[in-house]
């Protein structure tokens, strides 16, 4: 096996070093056996999994006992105080779908624009993707005071005849988050099935595993005609979920902005959710991918080229949302709205100034030290800020839910709000459900693309060459292995 | 279905049988890779794939009936506002949006399924599991009088291994 290490391009060549490209891209993956031999290893369980798996499980008992409490007693436990009937809950159903976006940001729009460092990433992402809005899809649910009749939202008539409001954002949220969900899911596992396939084929000691894999697998056989509506497929559905990644949180945003309260009611909210929502996925991809890179070697694979791309992405959302951090305190300015001004001014020198200086310290200020080549080039340093990228994000909702609804129009209004033990338990329990989900997913199907990795890794070629690394990092000419070894 | 079967460790060994089998019109060729590349696609030289018809037709499906479902449930129970119009487009966009995408994407992997022939409850004659490692396979339909020149031919090119199935 080659060198881990990337190789830095020649002094001659224009490329820049720390551009993933089409032929700059795992130079220490030798050959399709590699691929196959290396991820499908990430899937035997460890001890390191099984206590993961562990720790994730108490959490979410943790919730659910929390939330049984609740029911028993009334959504009273939870904290809330009139006018604040919005908390821990819904700031941390809009962070689980903003966490959701990255997944399909990184799996379909950065197919569409031939993204490189994509690849190894993707799979990863679609999948926290998917758990991710299926936690989400549980806070509206744990906010209902009665949460047995949450299937009013959903589009059918009721006994008498009656259809929910299609005017009401909250019927928008249920057809963009089903929607979403249905697409991501679907995403998942178009992208699967070849993979899938690779598994039934590799499977030799448990039959049932083997059965398992056939059924899902749909019969794959790798054939011209399969790949060629694959890729057809494949493509249509990057371009529908391409806006779909847009409007979903353009949609969420408008719960917020549809009212008149004051800092919800702009109309730079849509954007605003969309740049955040990427740039906490994008946190939460790295906090997931760098242990797991270093937890099962596959340094070669995610490679520091692909992590620094992530990363150049990352600074990008953190400027466009630190933009739009700025523009709401001028547009609160140039409106000439004194109420607008005040919350505002409440927003940093009133009892929540706290939040906000973590809002913008975690999301404006840290992640400009992506800046630097080197801390871009460093896990240890992407996987710290993506912590604090993701503490940033849930504080970012925070901000714009309590104080806005803490001081509104009316000085008799304002009021304070405390999360209580019930809001953390469930807090914690969001985490333990979406981490349980993960765990399961990685020691089931491989967490890298088996066979979008084989795209890139050059074939195997009549034309004998001695196998090795080019000062460029780029691939030489296989030489042919040994005739007739499968013979 | 009878044929012959060849298989391949090389990309450009199995390019050169495909464009030599088609050049002698041997039989009907399919071919199984790991993984798409462009190579074979070009030496197959197939058509465009009908999925995108299917992607089309759901999609303006979708979009239709999203915008329906709001106008037509509006209609069916107004909710009078003064100066308001019962049916308002604007919001409507949303569904009609939302629910193209929904139907346009399931509708494609429809069309993905029908097009490809999946899901299949058997796996076809010339397959074989090392297909999906990294070897490259070639199927030649053809009836028994033809078998020997594609075996010869397969051969010729590279083929690792070569057997007749049926």
């Amino acid at each position: 096996m080659a060198t881990l290490t990337q190789p830095m391009p020649a002094s001659d060549e224009p490329r820049r070093p720390n551009i993933a490209s089409a032929d700059v891209q795992l130079p220490s993956v030798r050959d399709y056996e590699q691929v196959d031999r290396e991820i499908i290893a990430t899937l035997h369980p460890t001890v390191a999994w099984f206590i993961g798996l562990g720790v994730a499980v108490f959490f979410l008992v943790t919730g659910i006992a929390a939330w049984m409490y609740q029911i028993y007693t009334g959504l009273g436990v939870a904290g809330y105080n009139p006018p604040v009937m919005w908390g821990v809950y819904i700031i941390t159903f809009v962070f689980w779908i903003g966490i959701g976006h990255a997944g399909t940001l990184i799996s379909a729009i950065l197919y569409l624009f031939r993204a490189g460092f994509r690849t190894t990433i993707y799979r990863c992402s679609e999948a926290m993707t998917v758990f991710a809005v299926m936690t989400a899809a549980l806070f509206p649910i744990l906010h209902l005071g009665r949460p047995w009749k949450f299937f009013w939202l959903i589009p059918y008539p009721n006994w008498r005849y009656l259809w929910p409001q299609f005017k009401s954002p909250l019927v928008w949220d249920v057809f963009a988050i089903l929607t979403y969900f249905t697409i991501s899911s679907t995403f998942l596992y178009i992208g699967l099935i070849p993979d899938i396939a690779v598994l039934r084929d590799r499977e030799k000691i448990s039959p049932i595993r083997k059965r398992i894999f056939s059924i899902l697998a749909l019969g794959w056989r790798n054939s011209d005609r399969e790949w060629r509506h694959f890729a057809r497929a494949y493509l249509f559905l990057a371009a529908f979920s391409t806006p779909l990644v847009l409007s979903v949180h353009s949609v969420v945003s408008f719960d917020f902005a549809m009212a008149l309260t004051p800092g919800w009611h702009t109309t730079i909210f849509p954007p605003y959710f969309v740049a955040g929502a990427i740039f906490s996925g994008l946190g939460m991809v790295f906090t997931i991918i760098i242990p797991l890179r270093k937890w099962w070697g596959l340094q070669h694979y995610v490679t520091l080229n692909h992590l620094d791309a992530a990363a150049k992405l990352c600074l990008f959302t953190s400027l466009v949302v630190g933009s739009a951090y700025m523009t709401e305190w001028f547009v609160a300015w140039y409106s000439g709205n004194q109420v607008e001004k005040d919350f505002f001014a409440n927003r940093l020198w009133g009892q929540w100034w706290w939040s906000s200086v973590i809002l913008y310290t975690c999301n404006m200020v840290l992640p400009l030290s992506l800046f630097w080549q080197k801390l871009r080039r460093s896990p240890a340093w992407l996987f710290i800020l993506s912590i604090f990228i993701n503490i940033g994000m849930w504080f970012e909702r925070f901000v714009i839910v309590v104080p806005s609804l803490s001081h509104e129009f009316e000085p008799w209004q304002w009021t304070s709000y405390s999360p209580t033990w019930v809001d953390y338990a469930i807090l914690a329990g969001s985490f333990g459900w979406f981490s349980m989900w993960f765990l399961l997913f990685i020691k089931q199907l491989p967490v890298l693309a088996i066979a979008e990795v084989k795209e890139i890794i050059p074939p195997r070629l009549r034309r004998g060459h001695q196998h090795g690394i080019g000062p460029s990092g780029r691939h030489l000419d296989y030489e042919p292995d040994t005739p007739g070894e499968f013979a | 279905m009878r044929g012959v079967l060849g298989a391949f460790r090389e990309l450009d060994a199995a390019v050169s049988a495909i464009e030599a089998l088609k050049e002698r019109k041997l039989g009907e060729v399919r071919v199984f890779t790991p993984t798409p590349r462009h190579e074979l696609e070009h030496a197959l030289d197939p058509g465009p794939s009908p999925v995108r018809r299917f992607t089309l037709i759901g999609g303006l499906a979708g979009a239709t009936f999203g915008y329906w479902i709001a106008i037509w449930v509006s209609d069916y129970w107004p909710l009078v506002v003064g100066g308001k119009a019962i049916a308002s487009w604007v919001p409507y966009t949303i569904f009609g949006f939302e629910v193209m995408v929904l139907v346009g994407g399931l509708s494609t992997v429809v069309g993905l399924l029908i097009s490809a022939r999946v899901p299949r409850l058997t796996m076809m004659v010339g397959y074989d599991p090392r297909f999906s490692h990294g070897d490259y396979g070639i199927w030649v339909e053809c009836p028994p009088e033809k078998a020997s020149d594609a075996e010869v031919l397969l051969r010729e090119h590279g083929a690792v291994e070569v057997r007749r199935e049926r």
